[in-house]
């Protein structure tokens, strides 16, 4: 026997439905992924554990009698799934654990012995640590113009990085957004984090610059007239994505493009 | 630009189902991948002159690979799904080139494009060998090897039997029946 | 650890025909997505799909053996190409989670 809240507690859970049933007990756990299984050999009142998050997982745990389902590996079910379930009296737990590190905690739960971990060391959590995006940026389009940096400014902030990091992260990302959506034809920015550094790298197709020194230097500007009675182009903002990045390397090339490579210390 | 010795992990990984299309009409099929929990079989639709019914779907995922060391990126959203040989045809060129590295200890996975855009503009040659790679760096090299070579080889895939790797019987309480070609 | 002190302490059944290979980890999974996306090379891959397409993706990520768990009967094909790739294919008779917590005692640990 196996309180659900212990459960939840041991595999660093969140509640995903059914937040009033933490305190029933779950009679055996049952590992898989293959729902024909779980309805075939699922005793009542197990605790489904899964790394398939779909609304199938949640419907055969209902058809088995099972008392909850814990998703792992980060995965989580679609929307309507928690309501669907919590109506239905199902308890939903979302891991980021994976399957055997569950197994393995759980196993020394119902043992009733200390906590213990299959991790040889406990930080192995490589998911979280790597995360890449790419996202195109249309040149001209002032509309979505900042829509690009808002979205890795709130995917940054969610890893829960530091708040002044994210910040300059933002900021410089955002100038060389500007500078795509201005100066070229379409671009793309590259988002690359890992547990030591953030890697922003933002590629266009567009006129180049002719000399990088001298635009570098503050309140250089080539925007037009339109682009400045929008409040954009006081300047290619490479200045003060230099004072934002750790690194900053610029590569272009007159007609063909510009690729700028921003390197953030964690 | 780059001199970074790649150093290959997967990212961008995102959990679906591929869909197999079929126009009974013409004979055409079309392959593409869908983020749905559930696409049902059947329900012929039509579109433009083709008449669509599901014919077949399978559990998948997408990702990208993503350099560890310089963190770039390379795109796999092209990228349908691996297959292997399983030896059906004599005279196709993808088997005669398993015999051969088989005995070399080097396992072929046939890499599949979506269809029918694959058809005429196929994986290129670049993206394969970064596939190659890495699934090499993430195996013991010393025992066997992994390469990936295009389906595009495969002369006429309405005869081919080979394998997809997916996910089979994941939902259903019946056990998988064996499957007929998939492009027959 | 290899395959042949695993078969012996844990009473496992071999099934198809393999050379001993070093076990390094444990990857609990019975999806073949899954496992491409994130089995290591040397896992121990634990699983209660039996469907043939479970040896080409284990030799995809180069796992060090497939254990068959829950008593499942494995067809024969399964067992078939698994020998002709090397892969072993082991059987348990316990569950998943009963055999995850055995495979803890004797020491694996996850990389």
């Amino acid at each position: 026997m196996l309180l659900i809240r212990q459960v939840k507690e041991a595999l660093e859970a969140e509640v995903l439905a059914g937040e009033e049933k933490l305190d029933c007990q779950a009679e055996q756990i049952y590992a898989s992924d293959l729902m024909s299984d779980v309805l075939a050999f699922g005793q009542p009142n197990s605790l489904l554990l899964t790394g398939l998050a779909t609304q199938q997982a949640v419907v055969s745990a209902l058809m088995a009698e099972f008392v909850g389902v814990v998703f792992l590996r980060g995965k989580r079910p679609k929307d309507g799934c928690e309501r669907f379930a919590g109506a239905n009296g199902l308890v939903l737990l979302g891991s980021h654990l994976d399957m055997y590190e569950a197994c393995v905690r759980i196993d020394s739960l119902q043992r009733g012995g200390e906590l213990i971990s299959a991790a040889a060391s406990p930080e192995v959590r490589p998911e979280a640590h790597f995360l890449s995006r790419a996202f195109t940026v249309q040149g001209g389009d002032f509309v979505n113009a900042g829509l690009v940096s808002t979205e890795i400014k709130s995917l940054l902030k969610t890893i829960g990085f530091d708040p002044v990091l994210v910040r300059r992260v933002a900021i410089a990302t955002y100038e060389g957004e500007m500078n795509v959506v201005m100066h070229a034809q379409r671009g793309t920015v590259q988002l690359a984090v890992d547990p030591r550094r953030i890697l922003v790298t933002i590629e266009d197709q567009g006129q180049g610059i002719p000399d990088v020194e001298l635009a570098m230097q503050e309140g250089y500007s080539t925007a037009t007239e339109e682009m400045r009675a929008m409040g954009f182009g006081s300047g290619m903002g490479l200045p003060n994505m230099k004072k934002n990045a750790d690194e900053l390397e610029i590569v272009s090339e007159v007609g063909k493009g510009t690729t700028v490579r921003m390197t953030f210390l964690v | 630009m780059s001199t970074c010795t790649h150093e290959w992990q997967m990212a961008n990984v995102r959990f679906g189902l591929i869909a197999f299309e079929k126009c009974f009409h013409c004979g055409s099929v079309r392959t593409y991948f869908s983020s749905e929990d559930s696409l049902p079989l059947g329900d012929e639709y039509r579109e433009g002159d083709h008449f669509w019914s599901r014919v077949e779907t399978a559990q998948s995922f997408r990702f990208d690979l993503q350099c560890t060391r310089c963190g770039l990126i390379e795109g796999f959203g092209e990228l349908m799904g691996l297959m292997h040989c399983t030896g059906c045809l004599e005279d196709c060129p993808v088997e005669q080139q398993r015999r051969v590295l088989e005995r070399q200890r080097t396992w072929l996975v046939v890499a599949f494009g979506f269809l029918p855009q694959a058809l005429t503009s196929p994986l290129p040659e670049r993206k394969l060998a970064v596939l190659t790679e890495f699934f090499n760096q993430r195996r013991d090299t010393s025992r066997s090897t992994i390469k990936v070579v295009p389906f595009n080889l495969i002369p006429d895939l309405s005869r081919c039997a080979g394998e997809f790797l997916h996910d089979v019987g994941m939902l259903s309480q019946e056990p998988p029946a064996e499957r007929k070609p998939l492009f027959s | 650890m290899t395959t042949q002190d695993l078969i012996d302490k844990l009473q496992l059944k071999p099934l198809s025909t393999f050379e001993q290979r070093e076990v390094k980890g444990v990857f609990i999974s019975d999806m073949v997505s899954d496992v491409m996306a994130n089995a290591r090379s040397g896992d121990l891959w634990l699983t209660v799909q039996t469907h043939k397409s479970i040896v080409p993706a284990a030799n995809l990520v180069d796992v060090a053996a497939v254990v068959i768990t829950g008593g499942k009967e494995v067809p024969e094909e399964t067992v078939q190409l698994a020998s002709k790739f090397g892969i072993p294919i082991l059987w348990a008779p316990m569950s998943t989670f009963a055999l995850a917590g055995k495979l803890y005692e004797l020491g694996l640990r996850t990389p």
